[in-house]
C-alpha cells in the first residue's frame, strides 16, 4: 500500500517532467509560428524571442506574400503529386517482387534480394551525378514520371521488409488458391496482398517520409526551370534574390510542418505501429 | 506452355506500358493546372525553331530579365526561360544544368578564371553581330584568337552616401577626400552617434546574402594596389602588401556600424540595405545596381544620394575614382542544338541594341552596357562615376576576376567573419588572402 | 507452383528490375567507373587512373570532414539512444499522459531535414544572441553541438517508439520473478530489460549509427559547413567537391570521395551485421 502510493508520488514528478520536456520539445516550432507572424526587421537574431506586438504584429502578411511570390501552392502539389504516386508505385512493384523471390528459388531471386540489401547501404552521395544524369537522357526529370527514379532508388528497403513479412506467411493457403484455378496473378491480388495490409502500411509510411522530405534527389534530378518541391523551394529562399527574406520564409514553414503534423495527429497509431513494424523487420 | 510465356510477357509490357502512361497522362492533365503559374514554360514545349535557356547569375535582377525574356516572347514568339541561381549557388547551378540534355543555353562566368573552367563548352563569338557592337574590345573575354564570353555590364561601387544625414552631422562629400578624411568623419559621427540618432556605416552583414561586399569587392582594392605596383594583371602569389590597409577599413566598417561587431556573422543584405533605408547610417558599401532598390517608392532620392570612391590610405587618393569594372560575362553553350544557339545569339543581340531591351537594362536594372546601342542611363551612380572619369580620376578597375576560386573568397569571407566576431584574428585573415591564394592558385594549374 | 510463379517473371519482378536498373545498378556502375576519370560533364571524360584517389588524401576538408562525421556519429548515437531509452523506460510506466508525450515527441521525426536545420538555425542563434556568444556560423564548436541537439530533437522520439515496442514484448511475470528474487530496480533494469531489449538496441544503434554518418540535409541548412567548412560531414563535403568547387578536376575527386564515402559506411554495416548475427545466435 505505502509502496504503491511511493510510485504514484514519484509518476507524478516522472509526469510533470515529461510535461515540461514536451513543452521544450514543440517550443521550437512555436517560435517559428509567432515569428511567422511578426514583420521582417523583427525578426533579426537579436529580436527572434520578442512576442509580435501592435508594432510588429503583420497578421497573415507573411503567408500570402510567401505563397504568392514562392508559387508555394505548386510546390507543395509537385511535392504531393510525386510523394503519392512514388510511394504507390514502390508498393506495387516492390511487393510483387518480393513476393516472386520468397516463393521462387533460383539466382533471379536471390540475386534481386541480395541487389536490394546492398543497394540500402549505398549513399546516395555515389550516384548522384549519374543518376541525375541517367533521368536526364531518359526524361524522367519531372514530378510525373520521377517516380519510377525513386522506385529504382527505394525498392531496396522496401523488397527488403516484404521479404522479411512474407517468409513467415504460410505457402498452404496460396498452394490451395492454386489447386482452385486461379494464375499467381490472382493469387496475389486475392489472397496475399490483404495478408500483406499491415506491412504495406509501415512500408508506405516510412517511404513516405523519405519521398516527401527528400532534398538532393530532386534538386538534382528535377527539371528546375519548371518544377520545385517545398524542401528545394525553402531551402531557394535562402539567398534568392539577393536577400533573405525571413518573414516569408518563416510562414512557409509553418505551411510545410501543419499538415504533416495533421496528418500525423489523424494517423498516430498507424504511424506508430509502422514504425515499430518497419523496425523489427529492417 | 510457350503461349503461356508469351501470355505473362504480355502482361509485363502492359504493365509497364500502364505505369508510364500512368504517369504520362497524368502529367498532361497536372501541367495544364499548374502552368499557369511560370511564364515561358508553356510556350518552350511549343518551340520548334530554337530556344533560349538563360542561367542569370545576379540575383538582384531577377525579376526584371524574368520580365525582358516574357516581353521577347512575346514579340517574337522564340521561347526564353530564365532561371535565377540562389545568391552564392551559381557555380553549384550551373554545374548541375550543365551536365543536363537541356543545357542552358546562355549562361556566365566571371572573367579569365572562371573562363578557364568553362572555356570547353563556350562557343566562340568571332564574327556574331553583337561583338560588332561592343564599344571596345577590352570587353570581350579571349582565349587565344577565339572570343568566348562578353562583358555586358560595366558597374561601380563605392561609399553610397547619404548626403542629408552627413549635413546633419556637419560634414559634406568634399570633406572626404582620403582615408584619413573617412576615418575622420566616421569616427566623429560614432562618438555623437546617441545625440545625432545615426551611425557612420549599415552593418557590413557577413551572411552569405552580404559578405561578397566584402570578401570580393573590399578585398578587390588592395589587389588592385599591389598590381598597380608590380605592373602586373594576375598573379599565383598574391604578397598582400596591402593588407593592413585593408585591415584598416575593415575595423572602421565593423567599429562604427549600427550593430556590434558580433552581430555581423548574421546580418543579411537585406538588413544592410533597409538600415541605409530608414536612415540609420550614413554610408553604405554597396554599387550602381542598388540604385533602383534605394530610390524609388517611400526611399531616397537623388538630393539625399552620393557614391564616394573607397578610400583605403595608399595610391594617389586625391585622384582616385570608384571601382569601375565587370565580372559577368555572356557566354553561349556550344554543346547546344544551332538552333538555339541561334536563338541564343538574336535574343543577347535584341537585348543590347533593341530599344526595349537597352532601356530595360540601363533603367530597370541599372546597368551601363559597354555596347553602341546603350540608352542613356538615370542611375545616379553611373552619372557619378561617368563625371569622376571626365574630371581625370582615374578609376579602380575590377581585378577580383583574377581571384584564384570560389573557395578562396569564401575562404577570406569566412575568416572575415570570424575576425569580425572576435572569435578568429586578423592573422586569420591573412593566411586565407595569402596563402589560401597560392592554394587555390597551385589547384588551377591541375 | 514455384513452377507456375517463375513463369511470371516478367510480370512480377520486371518493373521492379528496370526501375533498379535505372535508379541504381547503372549509376552505381557509372559511378564507380567515373571515380577513374577528370570530367566536367559526361561529354568530356577522361582517364586518369587512381589520381583522383590520391588527390583525396591531399584535400585537408575531406580528412577533416571524416573525423568530422566520426566524431558526431558517436557523440549522436550515444546521446540519442540513452536519451530515447530513458524516455522508453519512463513511459512504460503507466503514468499520466503517456500517449499525449509519445505523440509530441516522435512528431519531429515527421518534419524534413531541410526545415529542421531552418527552424533551428533560428532558434539556437536567437540563443547564441542571447548569451552575447559568437553565432553558429562562427564557431564550428557550437556548429557541431547545434547538429547534435538537432538531431537528438529529431531522432530520439523514432527510437523511443521502438524501445517502448521492445520493453512492452518483456514478459511481466519475469521482471515480478527477478522482484521476488529480492532483485533491485537497478539489477531489473540491467541484469533483466536490457538484455530482453538488445534486438531493439541493435536496430536502434544502427538506424542512428547511419543516419548520422550520411547526415546531409541537416548539416546543409544548419550550418552549411560554416565556418570555412569546419563542420562539414562527409555526405556534404562530397556534394560540396562535386557542384560547388570549379575546376575540372574537382568532379572527379568528388566522385571518389563518394566511393571511400561509400566503402566506408559498407565497413560499419558489415561490422553491425556480424554483430547482429553473433547475438541472434546467443538467443
Amino acid at each position: 500500500m505505502e509502496n504503491s502510493q511511493k510510485t504514484r508520488r514519484i509518476n507524478n514528478v516522472i509526469s510533470v517532467i515529461l510535461a515540461l520536456t514536451c513543452v521544450a520539445y514543440v517550443y521550437p516550432i512555436v517560435l517559428i509560428f509567432l515569428n511567422s507572424l511578426k514583420s521582417e526587421r523583427a525578426i533579426s537574431t537579436s529580436r527572434i524571442f520578442e512576442m509580435p506586438n501592435t508594432e510588429t504584429f503583420t497578421g497573415v502578411q507573411n503567408y500570402v506574400y510567401g505563397i504568392t511570390s514562392m508559387n508555394f501552392l505548386e510546390s507543395f502539389w509537385y511535392s504531393l503529386f510525386i510523394s503519392v504516386s512514388s510511394v504507390l508505385l514502390i508498393l506495387l512493384c516492390c511487393s510483387m517482387c518480393a513476393w516472386y523471390i520468397t516463393r521462387v528459388h533460383g539466382k533471379l531471386s536471390s540475386g534481386m534480394y541480395y541487389l536490394c540489401v546492398f543497394s540500402m547501404v549505398v549513399p546516395f552521395q555515389m550516384v548522384m551525378f549519374t543518376l541525375a544524369k541517367t533521368a536526364d537522357t531518359l526524361k524522367l526529370n519531372n514530378p510525373y514520371n520521377i517516380c519510377i527514379i525513386y522506385l529504382g532508388f527505394g525498392a531496396g528497403l522496401a523488397v527488403f521488409m516484404f521479404t522479411g513479412f512474407m517468409k513467415s506467411m504460410p505457402v498452404e493457403i496460396e498452394e490451395a488458391a492454386m489447386i482452385d484455378g486461379c494464375n499467381p496473378l490472382q493469387i496475389f491480388f486475392r489472397v496475399v496482398c490483404p495478408i500483406l495490409k499491415p506491412t504495406m502500411i509501415s512500408t508506405a509510411i516510412l517511404e513516405t517520409m523519405w519521398v516527401w522530405n527528400d532534398y538532393l534527389l530532386p534538386t538534382l534530378v528535377l527539371d528546375i526551370k519548371k518544377y520545385r518541391t517545398i524542401p528545394m523551394a525553402i531551402q531557394y529562399f535562402r539567398g534568392s534574390y539577393g536577400k533573405v527574406e525571413m518573414g516569408p520564409m518563416m510562414a512557409c514553414i509553418m505551411l510545410t510542418v501543419l499538415p504533416v503534423v495533421i496528418m500525423y495527429l489523424i494517423c498516430q497509431k498507424y504511424i506508430i505501429e509502422g514504425v515499430v513494424a518497419g523496425a523489427v523487420k529492417g | 506452355m510457350k503461349a503461356k510465356k508469351l501470355l505473362s510477357l504480355g502482361i509485363a509490357c502492359t504493365m509497364a506500358a500502364g505505369l508510364l502512361a500512368g504517369c504520362g497522362s497524368s502529367s498532361g492533365s497536372g501541367s495544364t493546372s499548374t502552368a499557369t503559374g511560370d511564364t515561358g514554360t508553356a510556350a518552350s514545349t511549343s518551340g520548334a525553331s530554337g530556344k533560349v535557356y538563360y542561367l542569370n547569375f545576379k540575383p538582384e535582377q531577377d525579376q526584371q530579365w524574368q520580365d525582358l525574356a516574357a516581353l521577347y516572347t512575346e514579340q517574337t514568339g522564340v521561347p526564353v526561360t530564365v532561371v535565377t541561381a540562389a545568391s552564392g549557388e551559381y557555380e553549384t547551378t550551373l554545374m548541375s544544368e550543365m551536365a543536363k540534355s537541356d543545357a542552358p543555353t546562355l549562361f556566365q562566368v566571371n572573367g579569365p578564371i572562371g573562363l578557364a573552367n568553362w572555356k570547353d563548352y563556350c562557343y566562340d563569338l568571332t564574327g556574331t553581330p553583337i561583338l560588332g557592337e561592343l564599344t571596345s574590345d577590352t570587353y570581350a573575354l579571349k582565349d587565344g584568337d577565339a572570343t568566348l564570353g562578353i562583358g555586358y555590364v560595366i558597374e561601380s561601387y563605392g561609399l553610397i552616401t547619404n548626403k542629408t544625414l552627413l549635413e546633419k552631422a556637419g560634414y559634406t562629400i568634399d570633406d572626404i577626400q582620403s582615408f584619413d578624411d573617412l576615418k575622420k568623419v566616421a569616427e566623429d559621427i560614432t562618438a555623437r552617434q546617441d545625440e545625432l540618432g545615426f551611425a557612420a556605416f549599415s552593418s557590413a552583414g557577413m551572411d552569405s546574402s552580404s559578405d561578397w561586399r566584402y570578401k570580393t569587392h573590399l578585398a578587390n582594392l588592395p589587389i588592385y594596389f599591389e598590381y598597380q605596383d608590380e605592373g602586373i594583371n594576375s598573379t599565383d602569389d598574391i604578397k598582400g602588401t596591402y593588407l593592413d590597409n585593408y585591415k584598416n577599413i575593415f575595423d572602421l566598417y565593423i567599429n562604427n556600424s549600427t550593430c556590434a561587431p558580433t552581430e555581423l556573422a548574421g546580418k543579411t543584405a537585406d538588413d544592410s540595405r533597409n538600415e541605409f533605408l530608414a536612415g540609420e547610417a550614413v554610408f553604405y558599401q554597396n554599387g550602381s545596381w542598388e540604385y533602383v532598390n534605394l530610390t524609388g517608392e517611400g526611399g531616397l532620392t537623388d538630393d539625399d544620394l552620393a557614391m564616394i570612391p573607397i578610400y583605403i590610405g595608399v595610391g594617389d587618393e586625391a585622384n582616385q575614382g570608384l571601382c569601375t569594372g565587370t565580372e559577368n560575362y555572356w557566354c553561349v553553350n556550344k554543346e547546344a542544338s544551332e538552333e538555339d544557339i541561334q536563338a541564343t545569339l538574336d535574343f543577347i543581340y535584341w537585348c543590347v541594341t533593341s530599344e526595349e531591351g537597352t532601356t530595360a537594362m540601363a533603367n530597370d536594372m541599372g546597368f551601363v552596357i559597354p555596347f553602341k546601342g546603350a540608352a542613356e542611363s538615370t542611375n545616379l551612380f553611373v552619372k557619378q562615376d561617368q563625371e569622376m572619369t571626365a574630371a581625370g580620376k582615374t578609376p579602380v578597375s575590377w581585378n577580383f576576376t583574377t581571384m584564384p576560386s570560389e573557395n578562396w573568397k569564401n575562404g577570406v569571407g569566412s575568416a572575415l567573419t570570424a575576425y569580425a566576431a572576435g572569435t578568429g584574428t586578423w592573422d586569420g585573415v591573412v593566411s586565407a588572402f595569402v596563402d589560401g591564394w597560392a592554394t587555390e592558385a597551385a589547384l588551377n594549374e591541375g | 507452383m514455384e513452377k507456375t510463379i517463375r513463369k511470371y517473371w516478367p510480370v512480377f519482378v520486371l518493373p521492379t528490375l528496370l526501375a533498379f536498373i535505372i535508379g541504381f545498378i547503372w549509376p552505381f556502375i557509372w559511378g564507380i567507373g567515373l571515380s577513374f576519370c577528370q570530367f566536367t560533364t559526361v561529354k568530356n571524360v577522361t582517364f586518369v587512373g587512381f589520381q583522383n584517389y590520391i588527390k583525396i588524401w591531399a584535400d585537408d576538408t575531406f580528412v577533416h570532414a571524416f573525423w568530422f562525421s566520426t566524431a558526431f556519429t558517436i557523440v549522436a548515437t550515444a546521446l540519442i539512444n540513452v536519451l530515447g531509452f530513458l524516455l522508453a523506460l519512463l513511459l512504460t510506466r503507466h503514468v499520466r499522459g503517456t500517449n499525449i508525450f509519445r505523440t509530441v515527441y516522435f512528431m519531429p521525426n515527421l518534419i524534413g531535414g531541410v526545415v529542421l536545420g531552418y527552424i533551428w538555425n533560428t532558434l539556437l542563434n536567437g540563443v547564441l544572441t542571447l548569451l552575447e556568444k559568437p553565432l553558429l556560423q562562427l564557431n564550428a564548436t557550437y556548429g557541431f553541438w547545434g547538429l547534435v541537439i538537432l538531431m537528438c530533437w529529431q531522432q530520439i522520439g523514432y527510437m523511443m517508439i521502438i524501445y517502448i515496442a521492445g520493453l512492452q514484448n518483456v514478459p511481466p511475470d519475469l521482471v515480478e520473478a527477478a522482484r521476488i528474487d529480492g532483485a533491485t530496480a537497478r539489477q531489473v533494469l540491467f541484469r533483466v530489460k536490457i538484455p530482453m531489449v538488445m534486438p531493439s538496441i541493435t536496430i536502434c544503434t544502427f538506424l542512428t549509427l547511419t543516419n548520422s554518418f550520411k547526415l546531409f540535409d541537416q548539416n546543409l541548412s544548419l550550418t552549411a559547413g560554416e565556418p570555412a567548412k569546419l563542420t562539414q560531414g562527409l555526405a556534404y563535403n562530397i556534394y560540396d567537391t562535386f557542384y560547388a568547387r570549379s575546376g575540372a578536376q574537382w568532379k572527379g575527386i568528388g566522385q571518389a570521395k563518394a566511393v571511400v564515402f561509400f566503402l566506408a559506411v559498407v565497413i560499419i554495416a558489415l561490422v553491425q551485421l556480424r554483430l547482429t548475427r553473433s547475438k541472434e545466435v546467443q538467443q
